[in-house]
């Protein structure tokens, strides 16, 4: 077959029957990308030898280094069914489970799916997933079972065997359609028995007699599992939607090809052998009848189909018969070139062979175009499917919005129709490639105009050097000329070179999509509903100005592209049900939209994704100055990849989430190569830790009652100098350097509710601190009397959680939140005689200040500013607190002279007061400590960091709680894999009507880099685990421990040396920061390389 | 005392020496190398895997033991462990490769750690991560000085490191009250201090808020506290004005 223009492909596009739009999917290795180059080859775009080898859809450099297709390509095929044109559009996808996602993006856009099994490996749990993502998009799958030629070569099995391996492989892909199936009837029953609303099931049938027009997968919504039709959905030859292959030798057949070319040769009728060729029949030979139950003889698959096929390889590849090959040829009516049959590798005469008598691509083409369906006959079903988004049913839609159900069905291309894209993700292609810089052939005209250019040029040439004074007038005219072009095309070229450009990657469901159309992008989160009532009556995206609306913008498609796998065609304009390339939407589209010309449709469904993305890594620049552009190209990456995510964190760590190793590794060639073009790293990403402390412990580490030691203290004993004083229990008091100052802090820790609950009302307390600020500037700040609610309600909360002796009046008394004025801690004020507004105070208006006294008042700011040092970094490796109540328990001041200074002037104007003492201690303080409020935050800060080491101290992990879908059978390494990473597993259940458990397990963070690989790889990718931050957890063992009761020395030994996790967190995070990490360099002085006298 | 030939000579190569001098006589222990570090600072509490032997020297190299005499004379016990102890506290002694190398690369990553607390890149708010810097000190060739603090070598890696990359300080942030008499011959002065003012409102008094360069701040608290006779104020609203939360590329 020649090669396809691109005036027949245009053409084709205009008449949407006779278009199919389907998808390759299949298991890792399983030949998609053979049987699309074989596809691919039969259009003449690439040698039919070449078909197989070339790998013409995996564009990517490192998809052809690593032999796996990375991303979604499509291309547009020609394809000729007796007098009948069709116009096939194949997206091959990829089948790594890294890359769903792209599977995903393909599924979406397509009508039908080609499902393709290794005739020896058989259902992978790839080939599941695919088979479940193609079942939720609602597309017919057809399938074919490839490499049978490994059935033969490889596994030597003999014809007889292959059919029953053939018989259980078709059995398996039923079971998972069948499972597939009745899981969905057992959730739709499940749903009904929940809703025992009888109205809605009403509705139900309602919809009902709709949906069924013209689909055959419609079932019954009321009927149970026993009533549904499933019939239609199983895969059989004789239904004509499975075919054999095997794709690097180049060919395939159905039954029915076989069935036509027997019917002749033996006078059957091609239907009976049609529905006979393929299961327990039997030919009698004598009788020249075809008989059922085969009971020692050989079917009529094997006999008629299989045997030929066996003893062509036997005769072509295992013995290399010449002159039975030659009449093999002779009978099959085969023609081969001297040079195939010369050659010395037999299966290059094979191929040669096969490719003329059963070419695979005539067989897959054949059976997609008879079996799939056009985008004509989108079922109604599906339609409501994709425009429902949410849990939103469809019949809640506005009418307009329903209406454009029918424009969905007809696919008219005609003006009128609204258009409808579908774009489902963002592809990059090199600018150079764009069809508008590509360098074209020229044309004859154009050929003949540049030879006689060159030959007048010639001429001048030598007219010059025979006389030059006349012709010098011609050549400056000719020659500035020239190399302005020259300058010309220099300039342009550096400006594209390399520049990426992006093309979405798309789909015309309705009307004709144009190059400048203006049309409307809809965010996912768009309503309809609200775009109708706030858009003028009938406007469309033509016109000019509009009011804005949330979620919805307007943009001109720059260009349109036909998909030619690694090129593309420009395109004027794409009727309906094509898929199409659209260039320019890089500003308004991030990774997927929904592009039309109405503002009634409602955005489509997101696109369901396998595979959440879990594997996190810091990716840094190699050279810090390099900043910006890595920033920019994980914009670009993000927007390019529909799985990969990108965010910077607190930390300012740039972190890069992918779904796998391997997804990984591609993102990180495209930031280096095509995106950022810098050098980068990777790391693990910075593990988060909290510091708190807790209730000293009844019992000891081998769960001996402790009774009333106070082990804690007696290890963490502090230094005592004249300045510091610590009391048993745990009451620390600190004087500033100039002794001016005395604070006695305590530590306590908060219940376990009051950290959470702090965490997730931390905006109202920032509200709350704004208006405690404002408040002291004598101004109020307005607050909504929700906040003052919410405020009022966290405040009786809080009480709630904070109850018992220890805690009498201390919600009131809460002197501040920390640290950045709005954590998880608490500084309370228990200091005696010293009256100070709490922090809600700002909540009371009516009552005006009441200042306490203001000696030290003065001061309330320093104390603050200590404490909020204190929680920002703690003791133990300069992570946050959480958790802590530090309550003051002692400040004393003494100013010798300036206070009685003060009180004489007395207080008959506070302000001038407060000035002139500010004045006084601000000229008394200059000393050689420094400025006294610096001195008062600093001995504040070293309390409490005093106080908090003189109670038990704990770390906290942040953990995730990660849920794990397995099958039975790999549930005990799933559960292996949890263990050996610290995992708790929380509950584990079974999901209704599958075979797969939920498990939900908690996992600290820091165990979790490789964790999502790991549980894959043993699991052998039957488990998906998701992790999701959930909480800060308390690590139970105390870092600092050290054995020192009996018994503990018996089972830990001196040292103590086994693993102890809190201290070996703690010490990386040291290690990290640059503290101090209590270890010794080298662990035994006496095995240390011995120098040698002359080194 | 014993005859010294060339067979029962000990190498002392692996030897670290700790000295003292008291009592006008020199005293050293013999000591496994990289170990006295780790007995200062506690991380080692057994003697015997830091002490070769326990015997005290006049001259380690020589094998010269102190005599009774002058141990008692100088230490007034004649308890050698104890003594031992002592030398190993408070000796001289020439620190050892490991030890070298563990506390260079302790101090240079304290000086990573406390810049990156310290900076942020000026475009995005954000600080960049310990390791980034490290990389970037490594690039511009900083070494450490063993004998400066580290915050103070942090200060002068910032200054250099500005060169090479967008770093900046994190700005602290002002609220800055003066009485309105003196507001405007003020504000002149506190001007070439003030990276961003982001605020301004000026009635019966003027109140700023601003951003400031940490090393500004006490030359903004004196000048206030000079000029306006303590009348005006100066506040801390926060420490560093960085950008909180994650944010999503888009």
């Amino acid at each position: 077959m020649g090669h396809t223009t691109l005036d027949k492909i245009k053409a084709l596009q205009k008449n949407p029957a006779n278009i199919r739009n389907l998808c390759i999917l299949a298991h890792v290795d399983h030949g998609k990308t053979t049987l699309a180059d074989c596809l691919v080859a039969s259009n003449g775009i690439i040698s039919s030898r070449l078909a197989g080898k070339l790998r013409y859809l995996d564009s990517r450099e490192d998809e052809q280094i690593r032999g796996i297709t990375m991303k979604s390509s499509a291309i547009s095929l020609h394809y000729a069914s007796g007098k009948t044109d069709y116009l096939i559009n194949l997206i091959d996808s990829p089948g790594h489970v890294d890359f769903s996602s792209e599977v995903s993006t393909a599924v979406r856009l397509c009508d039908g799916a080609i499902i393709m099994v290794d005739a020896v490996e058989g259902v992978c749990p790839q080939t599941q997933a695919v088979l479940r993502q193609a079942w939720l998009e609602n597309i017919r799958p057809v399938l074919v079972i490839n490499k049978m030629d490994r059935l033969i070569m490889e596994l030597k099995f003999t014809s007889q065997e292959a059919y029953t391996h053939l018989q259980k492989i078709l059995e398996q892909v039923n079971a998972v359609t069948g499972s597939l199936f009745t899981s969905k009837v057992l959730e739709e029953r499940a749903d009904k028995e929940k809703e025992k609303d009888k109205e809605k099931e009403k509705e139900k049938e309602d919809i009902d007699p709709m949906g069924c027009s013209g689909s055959e997968q419609v079932y019954d919504w009321s009927a149970g599992l026993e009533d549904s039709d499933d019939s239609q959905l199983y895969f059989s030859p004789d239904q004509g939607n499975v075919v054999f292959a095997s794709a690097t030798d180049g060919w395939g057949f159905s039954i029915q090809q076989f069935a036509n070319i027997y019917s002749q040769k033996m006078g059957i009728r091609g239907e009976v052998l049609r529905k006979t060729l393929w299961g327990d029949f039997y030919l009698h030979a004598k009788a020249k009848k075809i008989m059922k139950g085969t009971k020692g003889k050989k079917p009529l698959f094997v006999q008629l189909v299989l045997d030929n096929i066996w003893s062509l390889y036997d005769a072509v590849v295992t013995r290399r018969d010449q002159d039975k090959v030659e009449k093999m040829m002779l009978s099959l009516g085969v023609k081969v070139m001297a040079r195939d049959s010369r050659h010395s590798d037999p299966k290059v005469l094979l191929s040669a062979i096969c490719g003329q008598w059963l070419p695979v691509s005539q067989a897959v083409l054949s059976m997609v175009c008879e079996k799939l369906p056009s985008p004509l006959d989108m079922t109604s079903e599906r339609i409501e499917k994709l425009m429902s988004v949410g849990a939103r049913r469809f019949d809640s839609l506005p009418t307009q919005t329903q209406e454009l159900k029918t424009a969905f069905m007809q696919c008219s291309c005609e003006d009128t129709a609204p258009v409808i894209v579908f774009v489902s993700k963002m592809i990059t292609v090199d600018a150079k490639s764009l069809p508008q810089n590509k360098q074209r052939p020229l044309t004859q005209e154009e050929i003949t105009q540049r030879r006689e250019l060159a030959r007048q040029r010639h001429a001048e040439r030598q007219a010059t050097s025979q006389q030059t004074a006349p012709a010098h007038i011609s050549l400056s005219l000719c020659i500035p000329h020239s190399l302005q072009m020259q300058a010309l095309t220099v300039a342009a070229k550096p400006e594209d070179e390399g520049k990426q450009i992006f093309v979405a990657f798309a789909r015309v469901y309705s009307g004709v999509v144009r190059r400048g159309q203006r049309v409307f992008v809809l965010g996912p989160k768009y309503n309809p509903a609200q775009g109708l009532r706030v858009l003028p009556e009938g406007s469309t995206s033509m016109t000019g100005s509009l009011p804005p609306v949330p979620h919805l913008a307007c943009c001109t498609l720059d260009s349109l592209y036909l998909l030619m796998g690694r090129e593309l065609e420009d395109l004027e304009e794409v009727p309906p049900g094509n898929v199409l390339g659209i260039g320019g939407l890089e500003e308004c589209v991030l990774k997927s939209a929904t592009l039309s010309t109405s503002p009634a449709l409602p955005p489509f469904i997101p696109l369901n994704f396998e595979a959440t993305p879990i594997v996190r890594v810091a990716i840094e620049p190699k050279h810090p100055s390099e900043m910006p552009k890595l920033v920019r190209g994980m914009r670009l990456l993000n927007q390019a990849d529909p799985c990969a995510e990108v965010l910077i964190q607190e930390t300012g760590e740039h972190v890069l989430v992918t779904a796998g190793e391997v997804h990984l590794q591609r993102c990180l060639d495209d930031l280096r190569e095509r995106f950022a073009k810098i050098k980068i790293s990777v790391s693990k990403p910075i593990i988060p830790f909290r510091e708190t402390v807790v209730k000293p412990p009844k019992v000891d580490m081998v769960n001996e009652d402790l009774g009333k030691q106070q082990k804690v203290a007696v290890i963490h004993q502090v230094k005592e100098s004249d300045t510091l004083h610590l009391d048993p229990s745990g009451l620390v008091t600190l004087t500033t350097p100039n002794r001016q100052a005395t604070v006695g802090v305590r530590a306590v820790p908060l219940p376990e509710e009051v950290p959470l609950l702090l965490e997730g009302s931390a905006d109202l307390i920032r509200t709350l601190e704004q208006a405690g600020q404002a408040q002291r500037d004598g101004r109020f700040l307005d607050m909504s009397p929700r906040t003052h609610d919410a405020l009022l309600g966290l405040k009786s909360k809080l009480e709630g959680l904070l109850q018992g002796r220890k805690w009498r009046n201390a919600v009131d008394r809460i002197w501040a939140f920390g640290p950045r004025r709005h954590g998880p801690n608490i500084l309370l004020n228990s200091v005696e005689g010293y009256q100070r507004p709490s922090v809600w105070h700002c909540l009371e208006r009516d009552k005006g200040e009441k200042d306490g006294d203001n000696a030290i008042r003065d001061f309330d700011n320093s104390i603050v500013s200590g404490f909020q040092l204190a929680t920002l970094s703690g003791p133990m490796c300069e992570e946050p607190l959480m958790g802590v109540c530090f309550s003051v328990e002692r400040w004393e001041m003494n100013f010798p002279i300036q206070r009685t200074h003060l009180d004489s002037v007395g207080d008959e104007d506070s302000n001038s007061h407060d000035q002139r003492r500010h004045e006084d201690i601000g000229a008394g303080v200059v000393d050689c400590y420094g400025p006294f409020s610096g001195q008062l935050i600093a001995a504040v800060k070293e309390a409490c960091r005093h106080a908090f080491q003189a109670k038990p101290q704990r770390l906290m992990a942040a953990m995730y709680t990660c849920e794990i879908m397995a099958t039975a059978e790999v549930l005990g390494r799933v559960y292996g894999v949890l263990g050996k990473r610290e995992g708790r597993v929380l509950q584990e259940e079974m999901k209704e009507g599958t075979d797969m458990f939920i498990i939900k397990a908690v996992l600290p963070v820091a165990e979790s880099f490789g964790f999502a690989d790991e549980i894959r790889k043993r699991t052998s990718g039957l488990a998906s685990p998701q992790l999701v931050f959930s909480h800060w957890e308390v690590i139970g063992s105390d870092p600092f421990w050290v054995p020192t009761t009996e018994e503990e020395y018996l089972h830990f030994g001196e040292k103590a040396d086994s693993a102890n996790q809190a201290l070996k967190y703690m010490n990386a995070v040291r290690r990290r920061k640059g503290l101090y990490v209590e270890e010794k360099i080298v662990e035994h002085g006496e095995k240390q390389r011995t120098l040698g006298k002359n080194k | 005392m014993s005859i010294f030939t060339p067979t029962n000579q000990i190498r002392l190569t692996n030897v670290a020496v700790v000295r003292m001098k008291k009592g006008g006589k020199r005293f050293e222990i013999a000591c496994y190398k990289n170990k006295v570090i780790s007995w200062r600072s506690g991380a080692e509490k057994d003697l015997d895997e830091v002490l070769q032997t326990s015997s005290v020297f006049n001259n380690v190299s020589k094998g010269q033991v102190a005599k009774k005499d002058d141990l008692s004379k100088a230490f007034g016990t004649d308890d050698l462990t104890e003594i031992c102890k002592q030398i190993l506290a408070k000796g001289e002694l020439q620190v050892s490769d490991k030890e070298r190398q563990s506390q260079l690369e302790t101090s240079y990553r304290d000086i990573a750690t406390i810049v990156a607390e310290k900076c942020v890149n000026p475009e995005t708010k954000r600080p960049y991560t310990v390791n980034l810097i490290e990389r970037a000190m490594k690039d511009i060739h900083y070494s450490v000085k063993p004998n400066k603090s580290t915050k103070q070598q942090a200060l002068e890696v910032i200054r250099q490191l500005k060169d090479s990359m967008e770093i900046q300080r994190a700005h602290m942030r002002l609220r800055l009250v003066l009485p309105a008499k003196d507001g405007k011959r003020l504000k002149e002065k506190l001007k070439p201090l003030i990276k961003v003012m982001e605020s301004e409102d000026f009635d019966d008094q003027l109140e700023m808020v601003c951003l400031v360069d940490p090393g500004c701040y006490r030359e903004m608290d004196e000048l206030i506290r000079c000029e306006t006779k303590g009348k005006g104020s100066l506040e801390v609203l926060s420490l560093k004005d960085v950008e909180e939360g994650d944010e999503r590329l888009e």
